[in-house]
């Protein structure tokens, strides 16, 4: 009996195996992309493969969510080690340089054959991801950082609700009278301070790094303790110790509070818009990103922040073509459109801007195109392009520590930071001892 | 031969790392590109020369203490409590194991959620109080905050041991000594206390161990080591440094090195002087 049992578990096994192989011969070419979008964001990804799939019956791209950006990233260079790299990977704006160190990628350019043109997608967010003047990655999801305010808090404060404040004194301002009329215990709060402050040095045109603000090598000196930089983060603290800044944490932690009306401004990313446009029951407007006073003459432009598309190296040239299709059909109108609408994240091309723009989606949603006139009014200068450094999201987590020291628990702005970039320096150091110099 | 299943897997998977890391503890490492340089002990000099490294390691021994103190003494009361033949026995002691089952994710979820800055049932009730309790801006309202979950969540490991022991004494001793006049006090004091003691030392032990290792998913759905580096335990800073980053991994191994140390140096001691104390019958 038993044995019996074991000879046709034997022959079944054998026979999946030659229809395994028989089938081999027609079967679509599998390509594995890992992402990081969750929820909601991630359904939307999975309509867009889902459909291209569909369209393409001889590409199956699968795709696979692998946890936060963070952790996305760590496995990706973890499977690279292992020798079993995904297709593509979504890294996030501060895995570039680790992205173009681990030589374990393929240029967008050569990936397409040469047929990539660059100058088809939005300016600042090729520059954003641009090192030594290459675009290296498929540009998918970006956004940056605008100012939201509450309309209803501005009106009952006495202010004129359409009158958003432009500079850092309006906003301390604005906020005291907020706080002082009692229209809202606070006045503003930043979601991703570390970033905020990254969006300042490029807004007014400072560079935050040298080697060109890392883009033409490994940068190994910041300037987050530079004149400018202790002056923003003393403004904050001035704000912070009069009770106009409610510190937020350091992610998404002040949006809840803020849709619940306790502070009236926020700083936050512009991929937030959907969600605090569907929650918030008071009037919302957006405003550019406020700029400090002194530094009229020095315009640069606010930074991308997102995800981006690596594509990895080791795989045939079949492959790469299946990549490149699924590229060009994600940069199609049609699909730029539902991927904007679907989670407010930028269309990438200046055509899918244009026609979302024909069909009068921005005058429907002025909010939309706050987000969008932010990066297109700026300068694009080698400064308002952000800057790139190997191990950023250690540099994030200790600039985002030193805010903190000094937001919240009043230590000295220029003690703060002064320790924060000599712990980021000395990181750099390590970092470039350990990369091949190129 | 019959402990040959378990050696292997204690080799394979503990030894064989902890060696691992040790030599890792002598290399600075770049995960992105794979390249790594013996740099002797630098990976333990810049620790030991760096206010952040010495910041979270005195955080850590205060909150090692507070946690370890507290914990002991309030779960003792409530097993005290719990042995007391009451009605609804059973349920009152399930209840009280309850926190223990839950795990530090979700543990951290619910206190997150009760601690919550605007939304929370902890903030709002204290905030009538006149306190305004905030662990998102706060960094000393972080360590405390972080300090009573991590107590609420080891009683109930701590109440089942106790209530356990309280059992094992035997009744005549406690009847004699009620019979010789000891009030409850005297008799908590001089006879529970002493024949508890075994119990209290293993708890005191482990509770340590947990302090030191254990409190990683709290810390990491609630506070994040933030505000500023508050609640930057050594075990946090060890997860950020080793995963978060690409050129860390070194110190990182070097800090799992030395947390090993200290935790084996911190056993010792209370081996050497709480253990000599303690009554075995």
């Amino acid at each position: 009996m038993r044995k019996q049992y074991f000879t046709l578990l034997v022959f079944v096994a054998v026979l999946s195996f030659t229809s395994f192989s028989l089938v081999g011969a027609q079967d679509p070419v599998q390509i594995s992309f890992w992402h990081a979008m969750s929820g909601g964001r991630g359904d939307v990804v999975q309509g867009l493969v889902d459909s291209f799939n569909a369209a393409n019956p001889d590409v199956q791209i699968v795709a696979e969510f692998t946890g936060s950006y963070a952790d996305t990233l760590t496995k990706a260079l973890a499977a690279v080690r292992a020798g079993e790299p995904p297709h593509m990977v979504q890294v996030y704006e501060v895995g570039t340089r680790s992205m173009l160190d681990s030589g374990a990628i393929v240029p967008i350019a050569e990936v397409s054959g040469g047929e990539f043109d660059p100058s088809l997608f939005v300016a600042p967010i090729v520059n954003y991801y641009s090192v030594g003047n290459q675009l290296s990655c498929m540009p998918f999801n970006s956004s940056t950082a605008m100012l939201y305010y509450n309309k209803d808090v501005f009106a009952a404060a006495g202010l004129d609700p359409e009158v958003p404040p432009t500079t850092f004194n309006e906003v301390y301002e604005m906020g005291k009278q907020i706080v002082e009329s009692g229209a809202a215990p606070g006045g503003i709060s930043f979601g991703w301070p570390a970033w905020i402050m990254e969006q300042m040095f490029a807004k007014h045109d400072q560079m935050l790094a040298n080697e060109g603000n890392g883009r033409d090598a490994l940068a190994t000196e910041t300037y987050f303790n530079s004149e400018f930089g202790v002056q923003v983060l003393t403004e904050w603290q001035k704000w912070a110790q009069d009770g106009v800044l409610i510190y937020g944490g350091r992610e998404y932690s002040a949006n809840d509070p803020f849709l619940a009306g306790e502070f009236a401004m926020l700083a936050q990313s512009t991929s937030s818009l959907g969600g605090i446009q569907n929650n918030a029951a008071f009037n919302l407007g957006t405003a550019f990103l406020p700029r400090l006073e002194g530094y009229e003459d020095a315009i640069g432009n606010n930074v991308i922040g997102g995800g981006c598309l690596w594509t990895m190296a080791g795989f045939s040239a079949e492959e790469y073509n299946a990549i490149w299709r699924f590229y060009q059909f994600l940069a199609q109108d049609e699909q730029a459109i539902i991927w904007h609408k679907g989670t407010g994240y930028f269309p990438v091309t200046n055509a899918a801007f244009d026609a979302l723009d024909a069909e009068g989606w921005f005058t429907e949603n002025p909010n939309f195109l706050t987000a969008f006139d932010q990066i297109l009014k700026g300068e694009n200068t080698v400064a308002a392009s952000g800057v790139i450094l190997g191990d950023f999201v250690t540099i994030r987590d200790i600039i985002g520590a030193a805010i903190e020291e000094a937001v919240v628990n009043g230590m000295d702005p220029r003690e703060a930071l002064d320790a924060a970039n000599e712990e980021i320096n000395q990181l750099l150091a390590d970092y470039a001892s350990l990369v091949e110099s190129d | 031969m019959l402990i040959a299943p378990s050696a292997i897997l204690v080799v394979v998977f503990f030894i064989i790392p902890a060696l691992q890391s040790l030599q890792l503890s002598f290399y600075r490492v770049n995960t992105s590109t794979g390249r790594q340089i013996y740099v002797e002990f630098e990976n333990f000099t810049r620790l030991f020369n760096s206010r952040e490294y010495i910041n979270s390691l005195t955080t850590t021994g205060i909150f090692i203490l507070v946690v370890v103190v507290f914990a002991l003494a309030i779960s003792l009361l409530l097993a005290v409590g719990a042995s007391q033949p009451i009605k609804g026995f059973g349920i009152y002691r399930t209840l009280l194991v309850w926190p223990y089952a839950l795990s530090p994710a979700i543990a951290g979820t619910i206190w997150a959620l009760l601690a919550d800055p605007s939304i929370g049932v902890l903030t709002y009730n204290l905030e009538r109080l006149g306190i305004h309790f905030n662990r998102q801006t706060n960094s000393t309202h972080a360590i405390i905050f972080i300090c009573i979950a991590a107590i609420w969540k080891i009683l109930g490991y701590n109440v089942v041991f106790f209530l356990a022991g309280l059992r094992n004494i035997p009744q005549d001793v406690m009847e004699a000594s009620a019979l010789d006049g000891a009030n409850a006090w005297t008799r908590f004091w001089r006879m529970t206390f002493p024949l508890l003691s075994p119990t209290t030392f293993f708890l005191l032990v482990m509770n340590t161990l947990y302090a030191s290792f254990e409190t990683f998913g709290l810390i990491d759905i609630t506070t994040q080591g933030g505000p500023g580096r508050a609640t930057n335990l050594l075990i946090y800073k060890l997860y950020n440094d080793g995963f978060k980053n690409t050129t860390l991994l070194g110190s990182a191994a070097a800090q799992s090195v030395l947390l090993l140390i200290f935790v084996a140096v911190l056993t010792v001691i209370q081996f050497r002087t709480a253990g000599k104390r303690t009554f075995y019958r």
